[in-house]
């Protein structure tokens, strides 16, 4: 097992003594990340809570504009399998979605299922695309473009102007899919991309979906649930879980200075932040380096090295992935669940001193 | 006139839900010193931050604010508490009645969900002030939020009832209201984006979304009544309604019977 503590190679039981001491002695901790097979998912909220920690996710910007919006008006969502097998209009909303690896094999077939069987696939954009029949360029913000669209499909506004059109192609379509990258098109626009499929679906079919996920946040969020009843930014300073998205986002915590130490969980990796440079940190990541955090502790990724359960993006369910190339590295949860084990022998911090 | 004097920054956010003049009333001195108002794992206890002064009255004066200090006059039914300085997050939230002032600047979702009372900040107040926590049905619903200096984005978001007056505001005010009435001298982009109800009255504004149409000057009885209304909050924001108003219809997008009117 690779290990470093302060830039230097190490073994397994000094590192893990090293993260246990500085996560024991630390005021207000935050576990991070959280991209990782759902046993791990499940272990980080076990130290959390040992710990009075908080936890935060990777792509939690996009996962809380999603559900921000769900938590308001509820979604109409499909499947990636069922858009590529039903979907005869697909409306890309923004640029971060031209890049998702779905829209190629949304343009490379035909609808192949259901009653759209056989005909073409029309592609429509909302921002400048040349790649669309129709495209929009939009030049409100997207917020705005997906209001005035609804307002054409709700008979609102009138007229064949460029939004009009794509809304009538919506109108006409037998399953249209609203694509879409909840980090770009933020909660605002999300709550109207909503209500523009709930308006469409009272005469047709019509769906949403987020492409561009970031990490593993889409387990995350049920195996919180779950666990705490809660979404995935929740506290456990009181012992009991709090959830505040606002108070428990870790970037701002970090800027705020209210944070000490930060263990990050990347089993399945994803690009490190950069205020976790700013603070002391512990880091689980598959193929670590010495550099990337004060204690490193190289873990297996799941799927690779060892089985785990995943999120499953083709078919929008978490599903089991078996080690395509099994190796002697730990799993983040067994290392998460030496570590919870080395924090109870510590001393916990005191309030016994004036905290002021 | 009970007092607590911050002596120096806390250490972590504190939580002041149980701190108001009706809950500390009922206690002693060490008993509300002893209060437990921390939100880490080490904990802080209010006489650890603050030299607590009690006189059993129903107004609380906290002096030397912080912005860690989180749920000022939350949940707030009556008295008075007067914060001299800055609070953290949720200034008053669910507040139900009494009267709450902040010396200096708010952070984000003051007034959240407050239903009845006054919330006067004399700084500034940051994002969502008047609008809704996560998954809240709603925003400021019933209170009055007069914001002196500058209001971040999102003011009013989701508001059901009651009325907010804001010097300045960002993007994004009054977006998603349900209903209420919110006064700014200036806002920033997309007001009222997503709205379905209610009234925004402004000085100027940034972009107007295309989900807006304009529906020409009016002299309305409304009007005046509001301006009385307004008048004793802030004379400023009711000479706005002297002025020639142009009136917008909106959001298109929604079931559209709110309302922007825009100050000439």
């Amino acid at each position: 097992m690779a290990a470093w503590v302060k830039g230097g190679a190490t073994d397994a039981d000094t590192a893990i003594e090293a993260a246990a001491s500085l996560l024991a002695k630390a005021r207000a901790p935050v576990i991070a990340g959280l991209s990782a097979d759902v046993a791990a998912i499940r272990a980080a909220y076990d130290l959390a809570g040992r710990l009075g920690a908080s936890v935060d996710t990777a792509g939690s910007v996009a996962t809380y504009a999603e559900l921000g919006s769900l938590s308001r008006v509820g979604a109409l969502t499909t499947t990636p399998a069922e858009a590529v097998g039903r979907a005869d209009v697909i409306l890309v909303v923004g640029d971060a979605a031209w890049q998702a690896p779905l829209l190629k094999r949304l343009i490379d077939a035909k609808p192949t299922r259901g009653r759209t069987a056989g005909s073409d696939r029309v592609l429509l954009a909302v921002g400048a695309n040349a790649a669309a029949s129709l495209a929009w360029p939009a030049e409100g913000g997207l917020p705005e473009a997906v209001g005035v669209l609804r307002a054409y499909a709700r008979g609102h506004l009138a007229g064949d102007a460029l939004p009009g059109q794509i809304a009538a192609r919506l109108a006409d379509a037998q399953y249209g899919v609203l694509l879409y990258d909840a980090a770009e098109l933020g909660e605002a626009g999300i709550e109207m991309l909503q209500g523009l499929a709930m308006d469409l679906s009272e005469a047709t079919r019509c769906f949403t979906l987020a492409s561009g996920d970031v990490g593993q946040d889409r387990a995350v969020v049920p195996v919180s649930a779950w666990l705490t009843g809660q979404a995935p930014r929740s506290g456990f300073g009181r012992r009991v879980p709090e959830h505040d998205p606002w108070r428990f986002d870790a970037a701002r915590q970090v800027a705020a200075g209210e944070v000490d130490a930060v263990l990050w969980l990347g089993a399945v990796p994803v690009p490190r932040p950069d205020w976790l440079s700013a603070v002391p940190s512990i880091a689980l990541v598959a193929d670590g380096e010495a550099k990337d955090a004060e204690v490193v502790i190289a873990v297996g990724q799941p799927g690779r090295d060892h089985g785990g359960v995943l999120w499953n993006e083709q078919r929008a369910a978490l599903t089991f992935w078996p080690a395509s190339a099994p190796s002697d590295l730990p799993s983040a949860a067994a290392v998460m669940a030496a570590l919870r084990e080395r924090v109870g022998t510590h001393q916990a911090a005191s309030r016994s001193e004036p905290a002021c | 006139m009970s007092t607590l004097i911050l002596r120096a920054a806390p250490p972590e956010r504190l939580d002041f839900l149980a701190v108001n003049p009706l809950a500390l009333s009922g206690l002693s001195q060490s008993e509300a010193e002893r209060l437990n108002v921390g939100t880490t794992r080490t904990g802080v206890r209010l006489g650890d931050c603050f030299a607590v002064k009690l006189d059993g009255s129903d107004t609380l004066i906290i002096e030397g604010g912080h912005e860690r200090l989180d749920r000022v006059g939350a949940a707030l039914s009556e008295g008075t508490i007067r914060v001299t300085g800055d609070v953290g997050q949720r200034l008053g939230a669910g507040m139900a009645g009494g009267s709450l002032t902040v010396t200096g600047n708010a952070g984000p979702y003051a007034a959240s969900g407050a239903t009845g009372g006054t919330i006067l900040i004399e700084g500034d107040a940051g994002d969502h002030a008047g609008g809704a926590v996560y998954a809240a049905k709603a925003g400021l619903d019933g209170a009055t939020l007069i914001i002196r200096g500058t209001a971040g984005d999102h003011l009013g978001d989701r508001m059901r009832r009651g009325t907010i007056v804001a010097g300045r505001a960002g993007a994004f005010a009054g977006s998603r209201m349900i209903a209420g009435t919110l006064a700014a001298l200036a806002v920033g982009d997309h007001p009222g984006l997503g709205m379905r109800r209610g009234t925004l009255v402004l000085g100027s504004h940034g972009r107007m979304a295309a989900t807006f149409v304009e529906t020409g000057t009016h002299d309305l009885v409304f009007l005046r009544l509001l301006a009385t209304a307004l008048r004793g909050l802030s004379p400023e924001h009711a000479e706005l309604l002297g002025r020639p108003l142009r009136r917008y219809s909106g959001d298109l997008a929604t079931i559209a019977k709110g309302e922007i009117w825009v100050a000439a």
